[in-house]
């Protein structure tokens, strides 16, 4: 479903993914998990589309279809979501309006009717339920006030809203207790059905306790060096980064 | 002097009973001549396309359908291309208010006319007084003392030619009245319209004025209102500008009289080459007066949006409460805004704010927007559209408000950011 080959990406002229080839199925979950600065949100804002990251050579399909020729908005109702390690607030805007012009979005594009205000509102409520939210959340402006752990779980919420095929999960950890990362956890366990696929970018093993990858990536330097299943994860959190090289090991310094 | 004004002052016909306004207006322009571009009146917004232009007005017009805005019930006074075409003494209106053309033959109505016309305009408005000289329509209301009117009154301005036309409304809302005015100017030609607009508030009365300037491309537009306020008399006032070639308004709230209130809020949403100039000037010469001013734009591509907002509190104005207030979303790097707020004060026990700022668009909470598929013109209205909506929520008139929000909205939707 998603397929990157050979991806080379820069920010302000600075390479920072350098190669990179992943291959990923329907209802797959991957990890990649790297040291600082390996590029692990870098893949995910080329991935979306965001302005500023430049896409220097490579290709990346999403079902089939080009995502790089895709606007950010094209991009999303193609089927990919991306969580926000830091999302933004935007007083003025409320969740729910932010959320409806959302949702109808996703149902145009997949030539559906638009949701009335109550077929809306009873769906944004269970989702709100499913990760612990409390409904006036969805009046409050997007993200304004929100603390850290409401804001992961808000983006849960949008995802479990949103239905859609390839979500990207950009170090949703950061920052939680551990009650919090289970209910994120269970929020994205919940949306496994065989077919929608994962990209858990974390930086430590902790998630993955909660959120059981089919493949582990190790990224460093803007390229994929090792890949394995979950055990490769806890090899990791045991040995750190160590057998990436010294040159790693000052960065994570 | 330039081609036009030249033309101008020799058109000029002084021959009816405004002939000595017109005569002073005339002998003004001689002698201020056509503005220096270092003039601070027209410092951002030059008037090269008016200075070597054909001063020529349309002698007769098309009776044409005006635009509508549903559920207003108003009364409509209609010029195309500065020429009358209501008519007006057929014109079914409410009990208490009376409305003739400026032609009249009555002595009594020429001299409530005389009265107001050029009186209340300050005579610092170069186009106010081409207006003063050359305008042959225009419309008096006049609404008797203690009259409610709440039939609105609407004065529509549409161009459809390449000529220039000058119309004028004076309206004198005696003690204790109240009306609606509402000022609307359309059209695209190569044209040129001064309109020009002079209200006389009496002690006690109430004044719900709105001006859409909404002509665009092609169609020049300079023009004014101008409001004279006496005791405890209230003007609550919404203006919206879009922009053309060149759209200058002019506007002038004078507190002639104690514990007047004021009330102004001013929307601009320009785009392409458009310019839009607003000048309002707001003297307090009497005590305890209040006015609040909330003047907000939004300008995209190669537009230009110029704000000269000036409060001159004079020394005798104590207790004057003040506020001037300018916003303005940048949508392109090419825009530009020229904002300017100016306070004047010379009484020591007043209570005055002003501010003007320029923001542009948050690209991070455009791109959050845009992760979760909105529609990139869906997004833009979202995050920037509700410091204008704030404004447009506050028209106090239902079928106006219902009117401009999907006007306003649309419009917005279609100005391309780049």
């Amino acid at each position: 479903m998603l397929s990157i080959k050979n991806l080379h990406a820069s920010v302000e002229e600075k390479n920072i993914i350098k190669g990179l080839n992943l291959e990923i199925k329907p209802g797959e979950v991957h990890a990649i998990m790297g040291p600082n600065g390996a590029g692990k949100s870098t893949l995910g804002y080329v991935l979306s589309g965001r302005d500023g990251y430049e896409v220097s050579e490579g290709d990346v399909t999403l079902n089939g279809k080009d995502l790089l020729d895709l606007e950010v908005e094209e991009r999303a109702r193609e089927g990919l979501f991306l969580a926000f390690q830091y999302p933004v607030e935007i007083p003025g805007v409320s969740n729910m309006e932010f959320m409806k012009e959302s949702v109808n979005a996703m149902r145009e594009e997949r030539g559906e009717e638009a949701l009335t205000a109550a077929e809306f509102l009873k769906k944004a409520k269970e989702a709100c339920k499913q990760v612990q939210l409390p409904l006036d959340f969805l009046k409050r402006g997007v993200n304004e006030g929100f603390s850290g752990g409401e804001k992961k779980r808000n983006e849960i919420m949008q995802m479990i809203l949103l239905e859609p095929s390839l979500c990207i999960l950009d170090e949703s950890d950061s920052g939680l207790d551990v009650d919090a990362l289970q209910v994120v956890a269970n929020g994205v366990n919940s949306q496994r059905d065989g077919k929608r696929s994962f990209i858990v970018v974390t930086h430590y093993q902790r998630l993955l306790d909660y959120i059981k990858p089919d493949f582990v990536h190790i990224l460093a330097d803007g390229k994929i060096v090792k890949s394995g299943d979950a055990s490769l994860a806890h090899e990791v959190e045991k040995e750190g980064y160590a057998f990436l090289g010294k040159a790693y090991e000052e960065a994570e310094a | 002097m330039s081609q036009w004004l030249q033309q101008v002052i020799d058109g000029a016909q002084c021959d009816d009973y405004l002939a000595p306004v017109r005569q002073q207006a005339l002998t003004q322009l001689k002698a201020d001549g056509w503005p220096a571009r270092r003039n601070e009146s027209w410092r951002f917004t030059p008037l090269t396309s008016v200075e070597k232009r054909e001063a020529k007005t349309a002698t007769q017009a098309d009776v044409l359908p005006v635009p509508a805005i549903d559920n207003l019930n108003a009364i409509d006074l209609v010029f195309v291309d500065g020429v009358l075409i209501t008519q007006v003494n057929t014109l079914d209106v409410p009990k208490g208010m009376v409305i003739t053309s400026l032609k009249h033959d009555d002595v009594a109505t020429q001299q409530a006319i005389s009265s107001i016309y050029g009186q209340i305009k300050p005579t610092r408005h170069m186009f106010g007084l081409v207006n003063d000289a050359l305008c042959e329509h225009g419309i008096f209301i006049s609404v008797e003392e203690n009259a409610k009117i709440d039939t609105p009154v609407r004065i529509v301005n549409m161009a459809t030619q390449n000529v220039d036309a000058h119309t004028r409304v004076v309206v004198k809302v005696a003690k204790g009245a109240s009306a609606t005015v509402i000022e609307q100017g359309v059209g695209d030609t190569d044209s040129l319209t001064t309109a020009f607009a002079e209200y006389d508030i009496a002690d006690d009365a109430h004044l719900e004025h709105y001006r859409f300037a909404m002509f665009t491309a092609a169609a020049k537009q300079l023009g004014g209102s101008h409001f004279k306020l006496h005791s405890r008399s209230t003007l609550n006032s919404t203006m919206v500008g879009y922009g053309s070639d060149l759209s200058r308004l002019d506007v002038d709230i004078h507190h002639a009289g104690e514990f007047a209130d004021a009330k102004m809020n001013a929307i601009y949403l320009l785009a392409e080459g458009e310019l839009f100039d607003l000048h309002s000037t707001i003297e307090h010469a009497m005590p305890n007066g209040t006015t609040e001013e909330n003047a907000r734009g939004i300008v995209g591509d190669k537009a230009r949006a110029v704000f000269n907002g000036r409060i001159h509190i004079h020394r005798d104005a104590q207790k004057t409460l003040a506020e001037l207030n300018n916003r303005n979303l940048l949508l392109s790097r090419r825009g530009v805004i020229n904002t300017k707020p100016e306070l004047e004060i010379y009484a020591d026990d007043v209570k005055c704010a002003h501010g003007a700022t320029v923001a542009e668009i948050d690209e991070e909470a455009l791109y959050y927007l845009l992760t979760r598929g909105v529609p990139r013109s869906k997004a833009l209205v979202m995050l920037n559209f509700g410091f204008i909506q704030e404004l447009v929520n506050d028209v106090p008139n239902s079928a106006i408000r219902e009117w401009l929000q999907p006007l306003l909205s649309e419009r917005f939707s279609q100005m391309e950011v780049k």
